[in-house]
């Protein structure tokens, strides 16, 4: 009897030595960890104006600082512009990878290898409701906008986002620099 | 016998789990299809006719799968936790389970590639995401089902001398799943080997090798 209680307790020992070296291999192998760095965004940019439409752009980085490589299987921009914020403008947002653009606000999965980052296009479309965009950007407002990202890698998918905010001052700046150098 | 054969990719649309590969190939190519020739169409895109794709958000990873994926290298499809249950789902959990250990003790003596060996074929043939173009980028696709019964379909309907059903990649890597009766796959894969499918934005999932017949004979005379 007294071996029997011996032998499931040193097979119990074993097993439970094995669960913790294989949770300290986890551990150590770690996983990808996504970082979207909007503090080191590029300035807004107007790409293109006219009589009622104005275009911008900005670059944020990306890294996946993890010990993994991850996935990024969908990456998407989501404008925060209540309409009691601000109704002077119809606003569209987008993004694309730098090193892969398209203009279809489809976002590719993908790969990003461990300690390595890319860049996102971020692309902002404002439609005047009053039909002159140069009157309706006058009164601006700042207001936030969220990368939404989706991620897959060694453990199960999820959603996070990350804010940045898009400064009201910032939109007229870039406004009055191309139409002043135009 | 390489040497003397032309290899013609096939452009077609996108196609989906609603298309026919046998339909598709009749459409876009029947006109160039000779006697002589080989129909070759790539693997990954007659598994997604056959519907055999999946997601991440379907699929209910299980403890072993989330134990198991940190095992497999980063680069390989099964290295994902969506990965490695979607091919449980298809070659059993316990079958994985075995294969992986009997892998893990074959690599301390030296030896490799246990695991795939043992694990069943859809372990290896497995893409994960973002393993084919969009919109399919987002899906786990499994390895075609009889790719040798598809390979007969195609030269029943087509007319050729054959047809085959591969795996191919830009890295010198082709593996002919399925084959017409009378066809040599180690053959058909080193003519395939430069991946005359390209990527998978060219969109040409068909390859028509042609004059095989004419070539082989030659060769053999």
């Amino acid at each position: 009897m007294v071996g029997i209680v011996e032998l499931v307790v040193s097979i119990i020992i074993v097993l439970v030595a094995v669960a913790l070296v294989i949770w300290l291999y986890f551990i150590r192998q770690g996983d990808a960890e996504f970082e979207f760095l909007v503090d080191q965004r590029t300035g807004l940019k107007l790409d293109s104006i006219n009589s009622n439409v104005a275009v911008f752009s900005c670059k944020v980085p990306f890294v996946n600082k993890g010990m993994q490589d991850g996935t990024i299987m969908d990456c998407y921009t989501r404008h925060l512009l209540p309409r009691e914020q601000y109704d002077g403008v119809e606003l569209a947002s987008w993004l694309a990878v730098e090193t892969r653009p398209r203009n279809d606000g489809y976002f590719e999965a993908l790969i990003v290898p461990k300690t390595t980052g890319e860049t996102l296009d971020i692309t902002l479309k404002f439609t005047a409701k009053d039909n002159d965009i140069k009157v309706a950007l006058a009164d601006m407002v700042d207001f936030s906008l969220d990368i939404v990202y989706q991620v897959v890698a060694r453990r199960e998918w999820y959603i996070a986002k990350q804010r940045m905010i898009v400064v009201a001052d910032e939109l007229i700046q870039a406004l009055n620099a191309e139409t002043t150098r135009a | 016998m390489n040497m003397e054969l032309e290899l013609i990719p096939v452009k077609t649309r996108i196609l989906t789990p609603k298309d026919d590969i046998v339909d598709t190939i009749e459409k876009y190519a029947k006109d160039m299809i000779g006697p002589d020739d080989v129909v070759s169409v790539a693997e990954s895109v007659v598994a997604i006719t056959q519907g055999r794709i999946t997601s991440p958000e379907e699929l209910a990873p299980c403890f072993l799968a989330k134990v198991m994926c940190r095992f497999v290298p980063q680069k390989g499809s099964l290295s994902s936790v969506y990965g490695m249950q979607a091919a449980m789902a298809v070659e059993g959990k316990w079958r994985m389970a075995f294969a992986m250990l009997a892998g893990l003790l074959a690599k301390l003596i030296g030896r490799n590639g246990v695991f795939y060996e043992l694990a069943g074929e859809q372990a290896a043939l497995i893409d994960d995401v973002t393993g084919t173009m969009p919109p399919f980028d987002k899906s786990i696709v499994y390895g075609p089902h009889d790719p040798s019964g598809v390979a007969e379909a195609i030269k029943a309907r087509l007319g050729c001398h054959g047809a085959a059903v591969a795996d191919v990649n830009d890295l010198k890597r082709a593996a002919v799943l399925g084959v017409t009766k009378g066809l040599e796959p180690a053959s058909l894969s080193k003519i395939l080997i430069d991946n005359p499918f390209g990527n998978a934005s060219q969109r040409t999932p068909i390859v028509i090798i042609k004059n095989y017949a004419k070539a082989l004979a030659k060769a053999n005379a």
